[in-house]
């Protein structure tokens, strides 16, 4: 059976099913495909409803984590104090004779401190930027959790890339046939297989900041570093070396759904396009990248939400230096106790999630009937 | 036939129950800590065999044991009803503990060092009776100390300083580049807030919010005391100790690269393990102290605390009781060189025979310095994090020890706002 | 490669050799990122205490010690632990497996209003992050007053059942529609078209899936954690790692961990291997060829 033909034939059969179903019949489709979704609304319903209900509902109140003080409802509070961010012009430092005030050519601006409100909240620094020859500050209530949120985006954004492509080219290599391919195949399930809070600790040992880690050891060996290098306190290193623990501990999940994927388109496409004369890189554009789309989301969908509630690692490895959303919305639960503000973090983690998921079925058409 | 054999196995349970009271004591996992709290259980049993005593190990990074324990206690669980508790938990957990003032702990309280009784006392109820301590300790290498010419530990951190250098260069042009002076726990955390504390206290600074509730951080020893710490990052310690932990710390000094560490005691038996290269080459001090200050020492240490949650408060409490005793306490110092928090047991020769530096270090616990948690709950972990996160800082260069004692200040009246003022 | 379809013979073989060189060098490549964190598992495994710690690192314990991985062994909770790990892994991937596949067929084969929504709803369900529903979930789980280990069979639905209907209602999807109708006008029940058409074909997915999913349950740790603090022999892989600790308070075996972490990946590694290989052969055997 050809492409075109099985695609045709596809076609017509849909339609005709449309056109000729009675209303019974398709009644009873519906009954049946109820009936299938049955177990996982079931078990579904039994463990995540409450759960689910209930972090809602805290974000909306001042609950205090295992505290018997009483709770009352705060309508958006939470919400408010989190996600309130303010932009404001830093004026340039003047001296006494109201010159500005310049070091090495460089002008000197005031303090953050100066510009951001104080009342009725503090508003403290994120970060400053310029821009057409001006300087800004971004102040936040939460800065930390501004800064969280910019953190697990970039992250996310950075790791679930560098993923998706060695992924593919793992799945497209060991789709092949050579021989030692069982020994790849498990080569590729290890990071997968070590377990998260344990890779974390490995990898925190390769990164440490002396000569006593692989990295630095190696680094100095081959004279590239001074074997000094602190890839956990710098904070330009920081996100870096999360993603690069991130991309090689889950590079085999996206390898292992896109070979599935690939395992399940015919084989006839690919060596139909080949005959008539098809390059590598056209057959992998032209056929199997668009057949692979479905699986391909999928993969994306779940690589990002998991990258968007990143947690062992940053907690592990960086502890309070910087934190990921979710380990910000623990810190704020286990040491400050604050349910309702936790709450927030969680709910807007959710409402992020369900941004990028829709972004990757709508631009990728999977939901099409 | 099936009825009666229900009622006579419900009658049997019934009677099992009413005859075995189950006590569940929630503890360290750490192998021998959880050995010797087993064999102190079964001597328990032993003396009272209508009671049950389950030892539960829970996981030794505090920040899980914590999260665990809140977990329980959000659920009211009735589990588990003797919970071991950190130094800095009394305050914040306190309404889910009884008094155990109720249950007869005001005979023993007085035998105990009077600073952890003091942090474990919140509106005049004792939420747990201490069981073991600690508090910060100067290691320092004796064999470097004397091939360079220093007959004494550091007396000041000056000193320390000079000490550090000398010793830091001459191991580099011996042909040791991984080599450093000083190292100690500079990460962004709790630990940080220890070793910072002990800084900011022998500099005479104060202690961040006094026990009265005032919020004396900003203050120019404070500052001065930061800022020399700071100094350190980079020329005496190396540039990735503000990722540093107490292993890390530990990693770095009994593999042989540091002079001086400041460390908790459990350092210690194991710099001396038999395959350590510097076993026999170390000692221990009192941490040095400021230009005019004196030395202080972080308080840290475990106490036993009894749920409110439990079937039978009354059991549990006399378990709590025992297992802080004069007599278990002795047991575990002596086999496993826990720091006991019963003043007595600091002169009692079997101690003294099994853990000769327990003497010489009595001043060092005794005078110990609290973290302001009691004073500061339930806010303390806010505090703490505004604390460790300014002082970081400017360990990385970020701000000035000035800025940041501002900062801190400011972060510490936002979270509690408790008045400001001098130490 | 492109252009070698016109080129001479000699220059079509010289391009072949360097095809292939290119090829076993990319394999190379990626044998070597894959492993070398594990590699440094290992070696610090075998390494001893003064070594593990000594700058610079070595890249070969000088003299490898089998202390650790005797430890690790030797620890009868720790076995203990590796059984209850399978166990519960095991039920988690039949349960989402069984339930997904008949949610995916519906999604992804059936028409019907709702579907969308379902699916989503589906997905939202594990939107939180753990932290943020442990304490909801506990709660439910002392309602139901469920031992440790269906607690920990239960809540890790959460996060493989949502997984298991996604990516099964896409393979779904992506069969032709002909296959099933051309089984159904054979005669066969809705059952046997299920059996012999359409699950052979989707093996490759669930079986994939099966195993992201076993490991996504066997890795887990913070719901573990909870559920068996009272319950210590129900206590899984990550947890009784999480508990190993040095003799000493605050003394960190990092050698023992890393034992343990090789000591479990590799059966784990190999295990899944073998049964994917059956689960496959035998999913495959009684295929109708399309």
């Amino acid at each position: 059976m050809t492409a075109e033909s099985q695609a045709g034939g596809r076609r017509t059969r849909r339609r005709d099913g449309r056109e000729g179903g009675t209303s019974s019949l398709l009644r009873a489709e519906r009954r049946t495909a109820y009936g299938l979704l049955l177990p996982t609304f079931i078990i579904l319903a039994v463990i995540a409803a409450y759960p689910f209900g209930r972090v809602v509902y805290s974000s909306l109140t001042n609950a205090k984590f295992a505290s018997s003080q009483p709770t009352s409802f705060v309508g958006l509070d939470n919400y408010r104090t989190l996600l309130s961010f303010t932009i404001r012009e830093l004026p340039p430092r003047l001296d006494e004779a109201g010159q500005v005030v310049r070091l090495d050519g460089r002008v000197q601006y005031e303090s953050a401190v100066s510009v951001l409100p104080r009342s009725p909240q503090r508003y403290r620094q994120v970060f400053q930027f310029g821009l057409l020859g001006k300087r800004y500050v971004l102040g936040a209530i939460s800065a930390d959790f501004i800064r969280a949120v910019w953190d697990t985006v970039v992250f996310t954004v950075s790791a679930v890339a560098l993923e998706t492509v060695l992924g593919m080219v793992i799945a497209l290599a060991l789709a092949s046939n050579f021989r030692g391919r069982g020994v790849m195949r498990a080569a590729m399930l290890v990071p997968w297989a070590v377990i998260t809070v344990v890779s974390a600790r490995i990898w925190e040992w390769m990164l440490q900041p002396t000569r006593a880690g692989l990295f630095n050891a190696l680094g100095s060996y081959l004279g590239i570093s001074d074997g000094r290098t602190d890839f956990f306190g710098n904070p330009a290193l920081q996100l870096p070396s999360m993603i690069m623990m991130d991309v090689w501990k889950t590079t085999p999940f996206m390898a292992l759904l896109l070979l599935a994927g690939l395992s399940t388109i015919p084989s006839e496409y690919s060596e139909a396009a080949k005959v008539d004369g098809a390059g590598v890189v056209r057959r992998f554009f032209g056929i199997t990248l668009p057949l692979l789309t479905p699986t391909l989301a999928v993969a994306l969908i779940f690589r990002t939400l998991d990258s968007l509630r990143v947690f062992d690692i940053f907690q592990v490895v960086l502890g309070n230096q910087r934190y990921s959303m979710a380990s910000f919305a623990q810190d704020m639960l286990v040491s400050r106790r604050d349910m309702g503000l936790s709450s927030a973090a969680s709910v807007t983690i959710f409402a992020l999630i369900f941004v990028f998921a829709i972004l990757y079925v709508r631009s990728m058409k999977v939901d099409t009937q | 036939m099936r009825k009666i054999l229900i009622v006579v196995l419900a009658a049997a349970a019934l009677a099992a129950a009413q005859a075995q009271t189950v006590v569940t004591v929630a503890a360290g996992a750490v192998g021998q800590e959880l050995e010797l709290t087993r064999a102190a259980a079964a001597r328990y049993m032993a003396l009272h065999p209508d009671v049950t005593v389950n030892v539960l190990e829970t996981p030794d990074l505090t920040d899980n044991r914590q999260a665990l324990y809140l977990q329980m206690f959000e659920a009211q669980s009735s589990d588990v009803d003797v919970f071991q508790i950190d130094v800095i938990w009394p305050g914040d957990m306190a309404e889910h503990f009884v008094d155990l003032y109720d249950y007869g702990a005001r005979e023993v309280a007085d035998q105990h060092f009077p600073a952890i009784i003091e942090n474990n006392t919140v509106d005049g109820h004792l939420v747990g009776i201490p069981w073991f301590t600690d508090a910060g300790l100067l290691y320092y290498r004796t064999d470097l100390l004397a091939k360079y010419g220093f007959a004494d530990p550091p007396a000041t951190w000056s000193e320390l300083t000079s000490m550090a250098t000398t010793i830091q260069d001459g191991e580099r042009a011996a042909g040791n580049p991984d080599f450093w002076g000083f190292v100690f726990q500079g990460n962004s955390y709790e630990g940080l807030t220890c070793d910072a504390l002990e800084w900011v206290s022998s500099f005479g600074g104060g202690s961040i919010v006094s026990p009265a509730g005032v919020i004396t951080i900003n203050n120019p020893k404070a500052a001065a005391a930061i800022e020399t710490a700071a100094s350190w990052v980079g020329t005496i310690a190396p540039n990735g100790v503000t990722s540093f932990d107490e292993e890390s710390a530990r990693n770095m000094f009994q593999a042989g690269n540091a002079a001086f560490m400041r460390n908790w005691p459990y350092a210690y038996s194991l710099g001396n393990a038999s395959d350590s290269v510097i076993a026999g080459k170390f000692d221990v001090s009192p941490l040095p102290a400021g230009p005019d200050g004196s030395p202080a020492a972080t308080l840290g240490g475990w106490q036993l605390a009894v749920s409110k949650y439990s079937k039978n408060p009354a059991v549990a409490a006399d378990v709590a009781l025992f297992l802080a005793s004069y007599d278990e306490q002795k047991v575990r110092a002596v086999e496993g060189s826990y720091n006991p928090t019963i003043k007595a047991l600091y002169q009692d020769k079997d101690v003294l025979a099994a853990v000769p530096f327990f003497g010489s270090l009595y001043d060092v616990f005794i005078n110990a310095v609290a973290r302001p948690s009691t004073a500061t709950a339930p806010n303390y972990a806010a505090v703490s994090r505004a604390f460790y996160t300014g002082v970081h800082s400017v360990m990385t260069g970020q701000a000035t020890a000035a800025e940041a004692v501002a900062e801190i200040e400011a972060d510490i009246e936002d979270v509690t706002g408790f008045p400001t003022g001098q130490p | 490669m492109t252009r070698a379809t016109g080129a001479r013979p000699a220059g079509k073989v010289a391009v072949k050799v360097i095809g292939k060189a290119l090829f076993w060098l990319l394999i190379a490549v990626m044998f070597v990122y894959l492993m070398f964190p594990f590699y440094w598992a290992l070696v610090s495994a075998l390494k001893t205490q003064p070594e593990l710690i000594r700058t610079p690192a070595t890249l070969w314990p000088a003299e490898p010690v089998l202390t650790n991985f005797k430890a690790v062994l030797g620890n009868d909770r720790f076995v203990r632990a590796m059984l209850v790990s399978t166990l519960v892994a095991t039920c988690v991937t039949l349960l989402s497996l069984a339930a997904g596949s008949f949610a995916g067929y519906a999604l992804g084969k059936m028409r019907f209003r709702g579907r969308s929504p379902s699916l989503y709803l589906i997905l939202a369900m594990t939107m939180f992050p753990q932290i943020a529903v442990l304490a909801g979930l506990y709660a439910v789980i002392r309602l139901l007053a469920l031992p440790a280990v269906p607690s920990m069979i239960l809540s890790y639905l959460l996060f493989t059942l949502p997984f298991t209907v996604w990516v099964l209602t896409s393979f779904f999807k992506g069969l032709p529609d002909s296959l099933l109708q051309a089984a159904q006008v054979d005669g066969a029940t809705l059952f046997q078209a299920f059996r012999h058409v359409l699950l052979p074909l989707t093996a490759p997915a669930l079986v994939t899936t099966g195993l992201l999913a076993f490991i996504q349950a066997w890795n887990e740790y913070l719901f573990a954690l909870t559920f068996t603090v009272i319950d210590p022999p129900a206590r899984t892989v990550p947890v009784a790692i999480a508990l190993f600790t040095g003799e000493i308070a605050r003394q960190e075996p990092f050698g023992e961990i890393m034992a343990a972490a090789v000591v479990v990946t590799i059966p784990l590694v190999v295990l899944v291997l073998v049964f994917q290989q059956r689960i496959v052969a035998g999913l495959t055997a009684g295929a109708v060829k399309g």
